[in-house]
């Protein structure tokens, strides 16, 4: 393949952004403006004080402005990422579900709009501890049975973004443990049912 | 989005050790040396022993290089016993503890301990190939879980890496083989792309 290394496992947590910023979110415009037509979609009408629902990359660029405030979605909150960690540490099996596109958009939020949000610091520290406890989850996993025989790795509910991160390596890895896997398959009958990839 | 509920990572493209024709890697693990015992005399090749005899007697020991090993073995013009980097000398140590071996020692630096003996695992029969292939498998696990560390750790991402784990963390840097510092750079490679991306500040980019 042509691609750079580097792009060709899966996207960058920047092409992810990317994609994220497609998400909808509600803004109070500061100014007032007939509905828009843009390629993306119709948007509008912006009519202060009610809100009104844009994707993030137009509520970014409003605010950016500043003409506009953005409405945190429901589970950027202090109560709510604290019931989410301590979910996240109580189950030490598997992972939170997060909601859609959840590190990237909080991430940009507390970049670009942290005077909309409720003490911004707090939230940082509270994403902060929610990635290092599914860190430290994956490391385990890493070392789980089922990576060990070079057959799979649970990863029911990460985020596309940890993904990036372990992806190439992973595969790699397990690209290595199969190739040193004893070879049955060819050589002979007896082992077929024992490795057929179940 | 399909990519978050997926359940497990797919592995059909495997991507670890390929035998590919164009694989520069393959192709260097072929020129490992090894000591060949020769089973006939060959004429004319005398100068293979670095000697000033014209023929090659048989019994002569004779370092060449996997590839041309390989062929001759396989015809029955030479054998090998198992080359020291899979001596059960390096067997017992592994299995003492995996990760304190050298394997960049066994085979040179910049040697590819696991293609090699994959390569040799191919001239083998079943018995000792697969206990060769075992052997091979049970060091890269048990060798796995501090690649990791150590990949994650230099990422420099808030990983959690063992304290004090750095002093024998660089010793066993010192001891990976080839394919083990592709693996210890790629996983650094896609830890610090992630942590570019929490470290950069979208707040200041003008649109």
């Amino acid at each position: 393949m042509a691609l750079p290394k580097i792009l060709q496992p899966s996207l960058t947590p920047d092409e992810l952004t990317f994609l994220a910023e497609e998400e909808r979110i509600d803004i109070v415009p500061l100014f007032s403006m007939t509905r828009v037509r843009l390629l993306g979609g119709i948007y509008g009408p912006f009519t202060p004080p009610s809100t009104a629902t844009v994707p993030v990359w137009l509520a970014l660029s409003l605010k950016r402005k500043r003409k506009a405030r953005i409405v945190p979605p429901t589970w950027l909150n202090i109560e709510s990422l604290q019931s989410l960690l301590s979910e996240e540490k109580t189950n030490a099996e598997s992972f939170q579900r997060l909601p859609k596109r959840f590190i990237e958009i909080s991430k940009v939020l507390l970049d670009v709009a942290p005077d909309d949000l409720q003490s911004p610091s707090t939230l940082r520290s509270l994403l902060k501890d929610l990635r290092e406890v599914r860190q430290a989850k994956i490391r385990l996993g890493l070392q789980s049975e089922g990576v060990m025989r070079g057959s799979y790795l649970q990863v029911t509910n990460l985020t596309p973004l940890e993904l990036t991160e372990l992806k190439p390596f992973l595969v790699k890895a397990m690209g290595m443990m199969q190739a040193l896997e004893p070879k049955r398959e060819e050589e002979g009958e007896e082992g077929l049912g024992e490795y057929s990839q179940a | 989005m399909s990519t978050r509920t997926l359940t497990f990572i797919d592995l059909v493209f495997v991507e670890g050790m390929d035998d590919d024709y164009f694989s520069l890697q393959a192709i260097l693990a072929d020129n490992h040396k090894l000591s060949c015992t020769f089973l006939l005399d060959v004429p004319g090749l005398g100068y293979l022993e670095g000697g000033s005899d014209n023929d090659l007697k048989e019994n002569t020991k004779v370092e060449i290089p996997f590839w041309l090993a390989q062929t001759l073995s396989l015809n029955e013009f030479t054998t090998f016993p198992l080359p020291p980097p899979y001596a059960p000398r390096v067997r017992s140590a592994l299995n003492a503890s995996p990760s304190s071996v050298k394997l960049s020692n066994l085979v040179g630096q910049g040697g590819w301990w696991y293609r090699w003996g994959r390569r040799l695992a191919d001239v083998l029969d079943d018995v000792p190939q697969s206990e060769l292939l075992g052997m091979l498998l049970r060091a890269f696990v048990g060798r796995l879980p501090n690649l990791q560390d150590l990949a994650a750790h230099h990422a420099g991402a808030d990983h959690s890496a063992p304290e004090g784990g750095a002093g024998s963390g660089e010793a066993f840097k010192e001891g990976m083989e080839g394919d083990e510092r592709e693996l210890f750079g790629v996983g650094q490679d896609s830890g610090r792309l992630v942590k570019v991306w929490y470290d950069s500040n979208w707040g200041r980019k003008t649109k």
